[in-house]
């Protein structure tokens, strides 16, 4: 169970606060241990995978996994349909899923937050035509747009990362838009305008530090949206290309054998669920602790 | 409230021609349909008849014009692959996926609804943990692997009901908790925080004060303007989940657009991927209008502004 | 899982989804596939299924006999050959088409023009495009001209050029044949759903001594069913009788399932990696040099992928060739599964480390992804591209890929020429762009004399298998898999022909 409102402490140092908060929100905590986790797995793949993720062995094909009756202990969760270590794979499929998620969420992030700032900072046509950008991107099927273009261009990881971070930069819009319009007129934004400070540099230095807090819960939203529809385009073979230890194309691979060896689909699944609950939960936790009044 | 309309009205027409350009510009950047028209294994020669009888060797810009032409004239031209127009392929798939849309939006919504409104009576209480928790799961719950889990489950290992296919009522029960779980969570936060907000308003404070029923004063005047965003919210769901159906489409075999789409992808049938792809802005921009002015129906305010 | 308690369960799913639809018991053969026919119209359809969909509703001049490849006369009761410019061929008399218009000359000459017209877009040109004219010669006898020599006319005119009825055609046009189809076969459609279904029911006037044989089987109801699970687990549940395109793992678990029997046909596809040796492409490719495509050709142990992927009655290859094919000469160089020799003829091309390569390719993605196991084993980094069959396609043609994995399915047809030939004689699918090899193909195709053609092409394949221009990997099979309650008998031409089906 998550805990979902922290309570309101009265008269701390802001550190103090905060770390209050965060220690009282499970939900952050939770998330946090479950990404350290799949972190650390990622990080240390080469040290903790027992076999190479690439290595085949076509005599070796659908080994069972542990649990079930001729598992053995060399491949604890069996071997996929090429007699590829399944635990190897899985554990190489977290860096792969983190690095898309991160790569498409810098490039959504740079565009979105790009587009939002300059709308809310500048207001008028140029917010118009903005907000018309956002409407229109928003109007687009994503799956469906993402699926075609990478089905007629051939998809691979590159294109991947592209499609994914050219279509998911709206969040990161919306929100540095609204989060710009409130900071244009206040005191030091002004001060500074008045001080004779570049536009450009206005922006930077002023306007983005100050709405950082709302886009990295943005950004955890995206990278946690972009690994599941990466998941998705590899699912439907149009995402990332084998060999890679995709965890969507294992689930793909997987479903042949849907009704025979269902364990193929259910590990990496597993494994999805709980990368994406972990960024979901750290993100509304970060959320719930740097505004707390802040509603939805 | 006309020049409202009129005004969210040509904002819709104006976004709906600039996505076909869009994915126009993108679909034929990326692949030749001659060759996928003539199949596997065709001649040099037959390819090239197929491009100058289809009309793909003209310039992109001359191709857009014409299709933009026909299409807000209704013709939204000819599928490459099947010997019939696209409108006729819609026609007969449109019904289908529109219903699985309805079911899964009314799901989610019997589903997240009460249970918002049940979280925030009691805010903090298990209840509310635990629809928290449902939201939680829900959004980080790989639809084509849930969907794949529920046919193992009640397909293989307890059989109560048919993997896939759209005969009967029965094939619409896993598509449609499979999709309208993924929006649930959504629409139960907005409910929880609009119902949040407005118990703590003064007039429901007042309206309690008075003695008036709880229930009543619940159900008939803290839900009615609590759900305002969830209207608008709701059609934006329908928008996602008409888009979203071409995977779970294509997992349940269900005969709608999701599965056409799917299928135009791999024949490189553009004509029909780019009619789906107007059809599903045009039907998610509409949704958005409709959301907007139920919202102005229901919240008087908004008109004004 | 057992699969006992698989099978019980999946009886128990279905049997709630429907109604049962009874096979034998009401006469009626429940097929499906996974394909969605564009339209009935044979000459509008490029989707494999359409061939045997054709068989069933019309017929063509002559048959060719499945078993012995012999052609045999079928709407034509004779033919001549005058010169080989022309032929003259006798019509049967007094057959009628499903609507009861009565089948003569007109239509074979109506079909004929109509089909040959460039204007009316057949889609398959190749089919049609060496006819000249057709004319006719009296009520039952036309004569048929040809614009050049056609070695495979016959295979044409016993194949896709199927008999429309001039009138109704004329009427109703290629849409309205699409989705009510007419001909003079064995079975006459009585519904089509676009897409999703098609209901074939006997045709009881259908002329005795055809040498297709007499319809057997009432009722034949065609469903579109994308999904290979699911078709299986109607297949299960009795409420289909009969599916193809099984995979090897499937076929082989639904092997053990007491009421289907599985049966397996080797086809004439045929898979093959390209390399681009005469560096086409401009890339200056490691796949230029002929140590790189050898070394390559021993890195991949295909036997294994054979036995472990692609299994049924499928063999590896070493010529450019099937070897059911005239002319196919299997005495070639032969690649065996070395991964030593690999590696050091791989050090000898001056990539000891090997080298990181686009690998394209466009179906059978674990056979893909294991020859990319052994290639990595040796040091070789391929990248895979998967493409969309057309895009891939695209590609080739452009001169934009070094290497490549692909099919060929020779049009079934049992001559070297449909793809030796095809490949290597300097066409934009040709790689290797040898003269000798195109020299050699040429004699080949032309010569009448079958000793020499069989010379010719022996030496340009082993100059292929020499120079590892491809490397020929296996053939393909089908997985056929039907209940217990039905004879049928699959072909290596992937041809279902249901109207030979009957019940036991």
């Amino acid at each position: 169970m998550i805990q979902h409102v922290i309570d309101e402490p009265i008269q701390m140092s802001p550190r103090r606060l905060l770390w209050r908060r965060v220690r009282g929100h499970a939900g952050l905590l939770i998330g946090s241990a479950i990404l350290t986790v799949i972190l650390a797995v990622a990080a240390l793949a080469p040290f903790i995978a027992p076999h190479d993720p690439y290595h085949q062995d076509l005599l070796n094909r659908l080994a069972p996994p542990i649990w079930q009756t001729g598992g053995t202990w060399t491949h604890i969760l069996g071997a996929d349909q090429l007699g590829r270590d399944y635990l190897s794979r899985l554990i190489y499929g977290a860096q792969l899923s983190l690095f898309i998620g991160a790569a498409a969420t810098l490039i959504s992030g740079l565009i979105g937050t790009g587009l939002g700032v300059i709308a809310g900072y500048f207001g008028g046509r140029i917010d118009m035509v903005i907000m018309f950008l956002i409407t229109a991107r928003l109007s687009m099927p994503v799956v469906l747009v993402a699926l075609a273009v990478a089905a007629l261009l051939g998809s691979s990881l590159t294109i991947v990362i592209l499609i994914l971070g050219f279509l998911l930069w709206d969040r990161f819009a919306v929100v540095a838009r609204s989060a710009t319009m409130q900071l244009r007129s206040s005191d030091y934004v002004l001060a500074a305008r008045c001080a004779g400070c570049p536009t450009w540099r206005l922006l930077v230095s002023e306007i983005l530090p100050n709405i950082g807090d709302a886009l990295i819960v943005v950004a955890t939203l995206e990278m946690a949206h972009a690994i599941l529809l990466e998941a998705a385009l590899s699912f439907l073979g149009m995402g990332v290309q084998p060999p890679l230890p995709s965890w969507g194309l294992m689930i793909s691979e997987g479903r042949d054998f849907l009704f025979f060896e269902p364990w193929l689909i259910m590990i990496p699944g597993a494994a999805l669920f709980a990368l994406v609950l972990g960024i979901n939960l750290l993100g509304d936790g970060v959320r719930d602790v740097t505004a707390p009044d802040g509603g939805a | 409230m006309t020049r409202f309309f009129v005004q969210r009205l040509g904002l819709a027409l104006l976004v709906a021609v600039f996505v076909s350009l869009v994915s126009f510009l993108m679909l034929r950047a990326a692949g030749d349909p001659a060759i996928a028209i003539a199949g596997e294994g065709a001649a040099q020669a037959d390819i090239e008849n197929i491009r100058i009888q289809y009309g793909f060797d003209r310039p992109l810009v001359v191709q857009y014009a014409d299709w933009l032409a026909s299409a807000l004239a209704g013709d939204l031209g000819r599928s490459t692959y099947f010997n019939a127009t696209v409108a006729e392929l819609l026609a007969e798939r449109l019904p289908i996926t529109l219903t699985l849309g309805l079911c899964a939006l009314s799901f989610s919504i019997i589903v997240a609804v009460p249970l918002g409104v049940l979280a925030a009576v009691r805010p903090n209480s298990l209840l509310d943990r635990l629809a928290l928790t449902i939201a939680v799961f829900g959004q980080a719950l790989p639809n084509f692997w849930f969907a794949l889990i529920l046919i193992v489950l009640l397909s293989v290992q307890f059989p109560i009901l048919p993997p896939s296919g759209n005969e009967t009522w029965a094939h619409f029960v896993m598509p449609t908790i499979v999709l309208g779980y993924y929006s649930m969570p959504a629409i139960m936060r907005l409910t929880r925080t609009g119902m949040l907000q407005v118990l703590r308003a003064d007039y429901i404070r007042t309206a309690r004060a008075k003695g008036l029923d709880p229930l009543t004063v619940l159900f008939k005047h803290a839900l009615r303007n609590a759900i305002i965003p969830v209207v608008s919210l709701s059609a934006v769901q329908f928008g996602y989940m008409l888009g979203g159906s071409v995977i779970i489409e294509s997992i349940f075999a269900l005969h709608g657009v999701g599965q056409l789409a799917w299928e135009s992808i791999s024949r490189a049938d553009l004509p029909t991927v780019q009619a789906i792809v107007l059809v599903l802005a045009v039907l998610y921009v509409g949704l958005t209008l409709i959301g907007d002015l139920l919202n102005a129906w229901l919240d008087p305010r908004i008109r004004v502004a | 899982m057992k699969t006992t308690a698989l099978v019980t369960a999946l009886l128990a799913s279905a049997a709630l989804a429907a109604p049962a639809l009874a096979g034998k018991a009401d006469d009626t053969l429940n097929i499906a596939w996974s394909g969605e026919l564009p339209t009935l119209d044979r000459y509008y359809n490029t989707l494999r299924e359409g061939i045997p969909v054709a068989r069933l509703i019309w017929d063509s001049l002559l048959f060719k006999d499945p078993a012995t490849r012999e052609y045999k006369p079928l709407l034509a009761k004779s033919y001549t050959v005058v010169d080989a410019l022309t032929v003259d061929f006798d019509l049967r008399e007094g057959i009628t088409f499903h609507n009861g218009e009565p089948f003569d000359a007109d239509d074979v000459v109506y079909t004929f023009t109509y089909a040959a017209d460039p204007d009316n877009g057949v889609l398959t040109q190749r089919n049609v495009n060496w006819i000249d004219r057709v004319e006719k010669l009296g009520p039952y006898s036309v004569r048929l001209i040809l614009k050049a020599p056609t070695p495979a006319m016959l295979e044409y005119l016993s194949g896709p050029l199927v008999i429309y009825p001039n009138e109704y055609y004329a009427e109703v046009g290629p849409e309205g044949m699409g989705r009510a189809p007419v001909g003079t076969g064995p079975y006459r459609v009585t519904e089509v759903e676009p897409g999703r279904s098609i209901t074939f029911v006997k045709n009881d006037g259908y002329f005795e001594g055809s040498p297709k044989g007499q319809p057997s089987i009432g009722t034949i109801v065609q469903r579109t069913i994308p999904d290979q699970n699911t078709q299986l687990a109607e297949l299960m549940s009795g409420r289909l009788d009969w599916i193809w395109k099984v995979s090897a793992d499937m076929a082989e678990r639904l092997a053990r399932v007491p009421a289907v029997t599985v049966a397996n046909e080797e086809t004439m596809r045929v898979g093959y990696l390209m390399f681009d040796a005469s560096n086409r492409t401009g890339n200056a490719s490691p796949v230029n040099d002929v140590r790189v495509r050898r070394a390559i050709s021993h890195a991949i142990d295909r036997q294994t992928i054979v036995d472990t992927l692609v299994r049924g009655a499928s063999q590896v290859v070493h010529s450019a060739c099937h070897p059911e094919q005239f002319g196919c000469a299997q005495d070639v160089t032969r690649y065996a599964y070395d991964p030593d020799k690999a590696r050091a003829l791989l050090a000898e091309a001056g990539y000891p480390d090997g080298f990181a390569i686009d690998f394209h390719a466009y179906r059978n993605r674990p056979y893909a992804e294991a020859m990319m196991g052994y290639l990595n084993a040796v040091g070789i980094r391929p990248n895979l591209v998967y493409l969309k069959y057309a895009t891939l396609r695209d590609q080739v043609y452009a001169g934009q890929i070094d290497f490549t994995f692909m099919t060929w399915g020779s049009y079934s047809l049992h001559d070297v020429s449909a793809i030796t030939s095809h490949f290597f004689k300097a066409t934009k699918d040709d790689y290797a762009r040898d003269d000798d090899v195109i020299g050699w193909l040429e004699t080949g195709d032309t010569s009448v004399d079958p000793a020499e053609r069989r010379d010719a092409y022996a030496q340009a394949l082993q100059r292929i298998a020499d120079q590892a221009y491809w490397l020929p990997l296996f053939t393909y099979n089908v997985n056929y898999a039907f209940t217990n309650d039905l004879t049928f008998t699959p072909t290596a031409d992937e041809i279902p022909r249901f109207y030979l089906a009957s019940w036991k």
